[in-house]
């Protein structure tokens, strides 16, 4: 649905992003990571064309980017965008700005005015669709923004930070409007500088600082991350005669011990695991706890960023 | 069509809700159906009273006023009346000139000091429908002001000499022509070159105070040399609306070649 092949942008000849690669599949969630100014807002621009690339070239939803005039319109007729900072002509109701940004889309009047009404309903802004939008709290701005980013059905969705400065219920509904919109077969590009939340929402993971540093799925990014899975193991008695016995098996290459509790880097956790608990056991361990040790987004992050130096 | 409707709609909103608006968008109602008025109602008097006078001024410019095709043949006093009357115009061209630049000033840096620029930009609009859009929201709504206040006028004017004269001093043809075709063209060039301040500027009260800094002076020093010409020949005044209408195009067309989406969307801050 997205992809991206040496996607460069610069301004003024500093490089803004360089060399973007990378393929999102339809009704897939990428969530691009990348501290301030790592070119997150730039890429989205592109990829909406908004703005056109240096050099590089990109297909959104079928439609090449900056190809000309009408692929770039047709482009933006498939995608949604919720901006990081979403703006509203306050003195208007929730109503009249959202049949105004709908109207845009070309969208006949009735097909504009059914789905504002079941989006306004769905976001719980029904009631006070009427009042002025500079009234409205900033969660509810926020909900009327993701309203404005989705009526006109796009197939691919571009969130900046969705969730910035929402309170926890807030913060939630929205993640699960996300992966409501995701099951429905949507492609969705979510710039977040919240980890937690792309870890859980996201299928594909990029790191982004002027180059994509890494790009692929959660699991393979645990997996590379470090020297390799490691496995916790709780025996009863003997953690340190265990360790020694395990020591030097290929596929338990390092073992630290810590009181009762084998810290164990295995290769590969899905297929070692299970040879480490069988050793272990052959060996007279009484085990009372095997629980994977997952590297979390955020070490990850900061692992891929450190060692971008 | 409907897309560049849209914006006017949103516009006419936004002024019927902002009680700020209001008092500007009366001002000139309320000037331009009063002075003319004042005009037909009290200058034959004052007329009457400088000729009485032998005034040397008032004697100079009924001898000026004889001299015009147009007024050759009516008495002093209404020749006098009526070229005072036609002069006074230039309120309704001047009305929505003021009005339409100060909406024109925000119409693009307003939208991204408000953050909705971004939001417009990412739906399939062109620039061509952007920027014609803004520019009948900015002009639309003050030239249907211009328009509906000088009917009023023509009404009040005609109401309060009703009887004085052969023929209704109002509408005059150079009236009627100067407020139904040459005040939309000079409104438009307004908003034009406006807008083209705005899509530079960051800051919408700048942009305001430089327009306005610019244009009304500018009016009235277009009014003072070519004053006279439009208000004598009818032919000067439908050649200064062809004028205005090329201009208009040229403007637009220029306007739409500079736009640039992305240094509008990645330079200003």
């Amino acid at each position: 649905m997205i992809s991206a092949h040496g996607l460069s942008r610069s301004f003024d000849g500093r490089p803004a992003v360089e060399a973007l690669t990378f393929h999102v599949p339809e009704g897939k969630l990428f969530a691009l990571l990348g501290p301030n100014g790592a070119g997150k807002t730039t890429t989205v621009r592109m990829l909406l064309g908004l703005i056109g690339p240096t050099s590089g070239s990109a297909t959104v939803a079928g439609h090449a980017i900056g190809a000309d005039a009408r692929a770039s319109r047709a482009v933006r007729a498939a995608c949604g965008l919720l901006t990081e900072a979403p703006g509203f002509y306050d003195r208007l109701s929730g109503w009249d700005n959202l049949v105004f940004f709908g109207s845009l889309y070309d969208m006949p009047d009735a097909v504009v005015r059914t789905r504002v009404t079941h989006y306004l309903r769905l976001m719980d802004l029904w009631d006070r669709r009427d009042e002025p939008v500079g009234g409205y709290s900033k969660g509810m701005k926020q909900r009327l923004a993701i309203i404005r980013a989705l009526f006109h059905d796009p197939k691919v969705v571009f969130f900046d930070e969705p969730t910035s400065g929402l309170d926890p219920e807030a913060a939630l509904a929205v993640r699960d409007l996300i992966v409501k919109l995701k099951d429905e077969g949507r492609t969705i590009v979510v710039c977040t500088h919240n980890l937690d939340e792309a870890e859980r929402l996201a299928d594909l993971v990029g790191i982004l600082k002027r180059r994509l540093l890494v790009c692929d799925t959660l699991e393979r990014l645990r997996a590379g991350a470090g020297d390799g899975a490691r496995v916790h193991v709780a025996v009863r008695a003997g953690a340190a005669e265990h360790a020694q016995r395990l020591q030097g098996q290929p596929f338990a290459p390092h073992v630290d011990v810590t009181g009762e509790t084998l810290r164990v880097t295995v290769g590969d956790a899905a297929t070692d695991t299970p040879r480490v608990v069988a050793a272990l056991v052959q060996g007279g361990a009484e085990i009372l706890e095997v629980r994977p040790e997952t590297p979390s987004l955020e070490s990850i992050y900061l692992h891929t960023l450190r060692g971008d130096h | 069509m409907r897309v560049l409707l849209l914006f006017l709609r949103k516009e006419l909103k936004a002024i019927r809700t902002d009680s700020r608006v209001w008092p500007v968008y009366l001002v000139f109602p309320v000037l331009a159906i009063g002075l003319p008025t004042f005009v037909a109602t009290l200058s034959p008097l004052l007329i009457r009273q400088g000729m009485a006078r032998q005034d040397a001024g008032m004697l100079q410019v009924a001898q000026l006023i004889r001299m015009m095709p147009d007024f050759a043949a009516l008495t002093p006093e209404e020749g006098m009346t009526r070229y005072v009357l036609r002069s006074v115009a230039a309120l309704f061209l001047l009305m929505p000139v003021a009005l339409s630049s100060t909406s024109a000033a925000f119409s693009i840096v307003g939208e991204k000091q408000q953050r909705t620029l971004e939001p417009i930009l990412a739906t399939p609009i062109t620039d061509r429908q952007f920027l014609l859009g803004k520019l009948i929201a900015a002009a639309a709504p003050t030239v249907a002001m211009t328009w509906v206040t000088a009917l009023v006028t023509i009404a009040v004017v005609d109401i309060a000499t009703s009887g004085r004269y052969a023929t209704a001093l109002l509408p005059d043809r150079f009236w009627a022509l100067g407020i139904l075709a040459l005040a939309p063209l000079l409104a438009t060039a307004v908003v034009l070159v406006t807008m083209r301040f705005s899509a530079k500027a960051t800051d919408p009260q700048a942009t305001v105070q430089a327009t306005a800094l610019a244009i009304i002076p500018g009016f009235l020093i277009l009014i003072a040399v070519f004053g006279k010409l439009l208000t004598t020949y009818f032919t000067a005044l439908g050649i200064a609306c062809l004028v205005m209408a090329l201009i208009d195009v040229v403007l637009f067309r220029g306007n739409t070649r500079t736009f640039r989406r992305e240094e509008i969307l990645t330079r200003w801050k």
